[in-house]
């Protein structure tokens, strides 16, 4: 095979690669400008000093900044350990136990999944109000629990369909019950179904708005998203603050991304395919 | 054990026990609220449940036909998608088939596509209005550097702009989740094709117009149909970018249902809205639903 | 031990029939092998014993006692699966013992037997190990030992073989037969290689398209097939079919070539009008050409191709038009081209109901 020219080739690269971290690359500089720095003309285009007062300030004066990371921490990990454990179940019966609405089930949870999130809130808002969830992690989780339950059904359905059938005959014969071969069996086989939808949910989770924003009314109980996009609100706006808060709350993100990117593309392009 | 029962029916009683916690959990959160709000929309009613549920039949929906302000929604949302997603298809190609190939580095690159996906919107839109930002924005301040303009460009602040400003933050985000999939499409094209057009003598192009684009007809579709379901929905974007301004210039329709059910109070009207809003989506859902059962 | 009764058991998914009124009595002890080709429903028959399938119609008995309803685990059957279905996360002990306890049997107890079992099968040395670091045979081991450390009343075999190399799969089946006369459990084995069935089985059950061809022991379903699908399933290479039809004071002739034949050799034709003939080519002997006129078992043949196989050899013949496949020692067998006589052997011959596709019943001669 002959090679042919690649410098074309890495300059798309490099250009792609560029744009996609550049206004990442631009929030993390802000931040750590002072801020004369960002308010600067002739503006810094390279903070100068470099100074980490930024998130100094948000720690010691603003730590509900903080707060709001660890509510969608909260959330997050509630709403993927309740989807993984619920959708773990269905998407085991649907695809394993020849249920007989199996694939009216399915098809009807896919559609269900694009429903407009904005077309629940006038209601979960007003039956949220009434029972008391509002402004409760019980509430937020559930929820996000209900929104992207579908998904993780369908991956962890479409995940299971790729074991071998027969261990979980042979275990029937060994007399196993359904739900302990879901328990001793399945779970310890498909762990990396498991750990890539799980990961996707907690993304889904920890970037949802909608209902974030209406469920959590008190600032206290707020997501990072929210939170923050609502922050400024209360004074003028803090670039400072902001592009600071937004690192905090992005960090987590961007670590999940990088260790486990390809447990995170290989499950959203199987989900996609679906 | 029971033999009072045949062996499918205590599999189904197990399977339907195992799937009713997910059918509960989905009907409460996502079913129920759907048939509440087209009760809603045909109704007067309170909050917090205080005054009677009075039936007005479609009086709200005929109020909405007569809504410009509803109509400029429709109309936003449905622009919006119409120039974001084409844009979407096509970087989203482009890049699949950049990643498809093998150089060093591939890692980093995929990664770094990876990024804006799995950012949240609301902030991926707040770091794009900083740098918008009409004073203290690094667009303005690059462009009046290099002397391209004389006076800062307001991006938010102008109507086309702002849906530009808009589309642009979109395009960046979700691109890359085009490219996902097609990719995913991508690499399950045989090789041995690639090479059997070599040996035919193809092109590079020709090989991409004549093997890839055929073959990935399929995946394709599938992105443009999720991705279409998304952007009508787009809230946080226009929320945290413009407040749907300049005055109502990029109003979605989601964002429209949020400020009358939320900065209005009023929840019948907004209830016609989302359901609305909900049958041109799930419209959308059954064509995709019907697309991918057909492909099968 | 037990005995198996399957009493006009059928399955249905949905409108498709997969096994139609499957009715058999398995003795005490007995080997029964499943046998026919890929999706004839044998390995449903042997799920719905397994209870892994339900049962859509008929009953099953296993020991006198009604398995419609029970589950699996209390049928008192093991199953060996083609794929070995082994908890791959789990050691070689731990897979063999899973069932022990499930049942709740003492730690002690399953520690010596499946010891023991593990002795038989030469698996002492492999217990802790994962099935990831055994090979295929001894993967295979473990999933027979599984089965055995339970003492169930009948062990199921699903293609165990399948998975393994020829060698390996020789010398596996040898284990399971010295295994069967061992243990003397009843086995009901399913399987679509002939070689297996005829040197494993008691009796051998045919299936065809989920109905029983044949039932009968090795020798009987080869010398005595009783449909054209059982004549042309069982040995290897297949059977030479002739379609032929009476032809006045001549006998018998084909339709499509010149071959006749004078007579039919006592098989009552009753007054059919078209007779399927079916020769084995490894009854069929080389003769010197013209060399015994009068003989109505002589023929001349053509040699098409000769391909030489080891210890036999196999001729393509044309025979009066008619293309027949001959056995022969692989020793000086005669070349392409060369004209030869040969003799069909009369006793072996077989004739069929072309419609109908069963055997015709033969003449008594005292
Ligand atoms: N779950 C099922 N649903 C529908 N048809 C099935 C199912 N399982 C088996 N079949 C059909 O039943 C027939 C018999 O299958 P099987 O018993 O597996 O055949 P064998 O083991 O002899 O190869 C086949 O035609 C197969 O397609
Ligand atoms: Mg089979």
């Amino acid at each position: 095979m002959t090679k042919r020219p690649r410098y074309g080739l890495y300059l798309l690269v490099i250009i792609s690669v560029v744009i996609s971290f550049f206004p990442i690359v631009w929030l993390i500089l802000t931040s750590v400008k002072t801020t004369a720095g960002i308010y600067a003309w002739p503006p810094q285009y390279w903070p100068t000093p470099v100074t980490f007062e930024n998130y100094w300030t948000i720690i010691t004066q603003s730590p509900e900044l903080l707060r709001y990371v660890l509510n969608s921490f909260i959330v997050g990990v509630g709403c993927t350990a309740l989807t993984l454990v619920f959708g773990g179940l269905a998407g085991y019966a649907l695809s394993r136990l020849n249920l007989k609405f199996a694939g009216f089930l399915m098809v009807g949870i896919l559609a269900v999944s694009m429903f407009p999130p904005v077309s629940l809130l006038p209601s979960l808002f007003q039956n949220f109000l009434q029972l008391g969830l509002l402004n409760t992690y019980t509430g937020l989780i559930l929820a996000h629990a209900g929104l992207f339950l579908p998904f993780t059904v369908w991956m962890l359905a479409s995940y299971f369909a790729t074991l071998p059938v027969e261990i979980e005959e042979a275990a029937r014969m060994d007399g196993m019950g359904f739900l302990r071969i879901f328990l001793t069996i399945v779970l310890p086989l498909s762990w990396p179904g498991f750990v890539a939808t799980g990961l996707i949910v907690f993304i889904f989770s920890w970037n949802e708005f909608p209902l974030a924003l209406v469920l959590m009314t008190q600032n206290a109980m707020r997501t990072a998203p929210v939170g923050i996009s609502l922050y400024p609100g209360e004074y003028a706006f803090p670039w400072e603050t902001i592009s600071t808060a937004t690192v905090i709350a992005i960090i987590p993100i961007l670590i999940i991304t990088a260790i486990f990117q390809k447990q995170i593309v290989g499950g959203l392009t199987a989900g996609a395919g679906k | 054990m029971n033999a009072a029962y045949s062996l499918d029916h205590r599999r189904q009683m197990t399977g339907m026990s195992f799937v009713a916690p997910t059918v509960l959990l989905i009907a409460i959160i996502l079913i129920y609220p759907i048939i509440q709000s087209v009760v809603l929309s045909f109704g007067q009613s309170s909050i917090d449940g205080s005054e009677p549920y009075e039936f007005v039949g479609f009086a709200h929906y005929a109020k909405l036909m007569g809504d410009e302000r509803f109509w400029n929604s429709m109309a936003v949302t449905f622009t919006f998608t119409a120039i974001s997603i084409p844009l979407e298809l096509m970087l989203g190609i482009g890049l699949a088939v950049l990643l498809n190939e093998s150089f060093r580095g591939k890692g980093i690159a995929r990664l770094a596509v990876l990024f804006p996906w799995a950012l949240p919107t609301a902030l991926n839109t707040l770091m794009w209005r900083w740098m918008y930002n009409a004073d203290y924005g690094l667009f303005n301040a690059v462009a009046l550097q290099s002397g391209i303009v004389d006076r800062p460009i307001n991006f938010l602040g102008d109507e086309w702009l702002a849906m530009f400003s808009m589309v642009v933050v979109a395009v960046w985000k979700t691109s890359s989740f085009m490219a996902l999939i097609i990719l995913a499409g991508l690499q399950s094209i045989p090789r041995d094709l690639y090479e059997a057009g070599r040996m035919d003598g193809m092109s590079r192009w020709q090989e991409f117009t004549q093997i890839t684009l055929p073959l990935l007809k399929g995946p394709i579709l599938v992105a443009l149909i999720i991705r279409s379901m998304d952007a009508l929905r787009t809230f946080e974007l226009p929320f945290n970018l413009t407040d749907g301004g300049p005055v109502i210039a990029t109003e979605s329709l989601s964002l429209y249902a949020y400020k009358v059910i939320f900065d209005f109070i009023d929840f019948n009207f907004g209830a016609a809205i989302v359901v609305v809003q909900f049958l041109v989506i799930f419209a959308m859902s059954l064509a995709y639903i019907f697309v991918l059962r057909t492909r099968n | 031990m037990a005995i198996v009764s399957l009493q006009q058991i059928g399955k249905n998914y949905g409108s498709v029939t997969a096994v139609h009124e499957f009715d058999l009595t398995i003795n005490d002890g007995e080997f029964l092998v499943l046998l026919g080709p890929s999706g004839c429903g044998k390995s449903t028959t042997l799920r719905m014993i397994a209870g892994l399938e339900s049962i859509s119609k008929g009953t099953l008995e296993i020991g006198g006692k009604v398995m419609n309803a029970v589950d699996p685990k209390d049928r008192g059957v093991a199953m060996v699966f083609q794929n070995y279905a082994l908890y791959p996360h789990k050691s070689v002990f731990d897979n063999m013992a899973m069932a022990l306890k499930l049942q709740r049997v003492p730690a002690d107890e399953i520690q010596r037997r499946v010891g023991g079992v593990a002795d038989m099968l030469g698996l002492t040395d492999f217990l802790e190990r994962k099935p990831a670091a055994l090979s295929g045979g001894q993967r295979q081991r473990v999933a027979i030992g599984r089965a055995i450390v339970r003492t169930p009343e009948v062990f199921l075999f699903d293609e165990p073989l399948s998975n393994l190399d020829a060698k390996l799969r020789v010398r596996m089946r040898m284990e399971l037969q010295q295994l069967h006369e061992r243990l003397g459990v009843t086995s009901i084995y399913v399987t679509h290689d002939q070689v297996e069935a005829m040197t494993l089985a008691d009796r051998i059950v045919i299936m065809d398209s989920g109905v029983v061809a044949q039932v009968g022991t090795p020798r009987e379903v080869y010398d005595d097939p009783a449909t054209i699908f059982v004549a042309g399933f069982i040995g290897s290479p297949a059977m030479n079919f002739i379609n032929i039809e009476p032809a006045g004071d001549y006998g018998w002739k084909s339709k499509d070539s010149s071959f006749a034949i004078s007579d039919l050799n006592g098989f009552d034709t009753a007054d059919l009008t078209s007779v399927t003939l079916g020769i084995r080519p490894e009854d069929i002997e080389v003769v010197a050409r013209d060399s015994k006129t009068g003989d109505p078992w002589c023929f001349d043949a053509d040699i098409r191709l000769a391909e030489l196989l080891g210890a036999d050899a196999l001729l393509n013949l044309s025979v009066a038009g008619e293309d027949m496949l001959v056995r022969v020692g692989g020793v000086d067998h005669p070349e392409r081209g060369h004209q030869i006589g040969i003799r069909i052997a009369p006793a072996r011959l077989h004739a069929f109901n072309p419609d109908t596709g069963k055997a015709l019943p033969r003449i008594q001669k005292h």
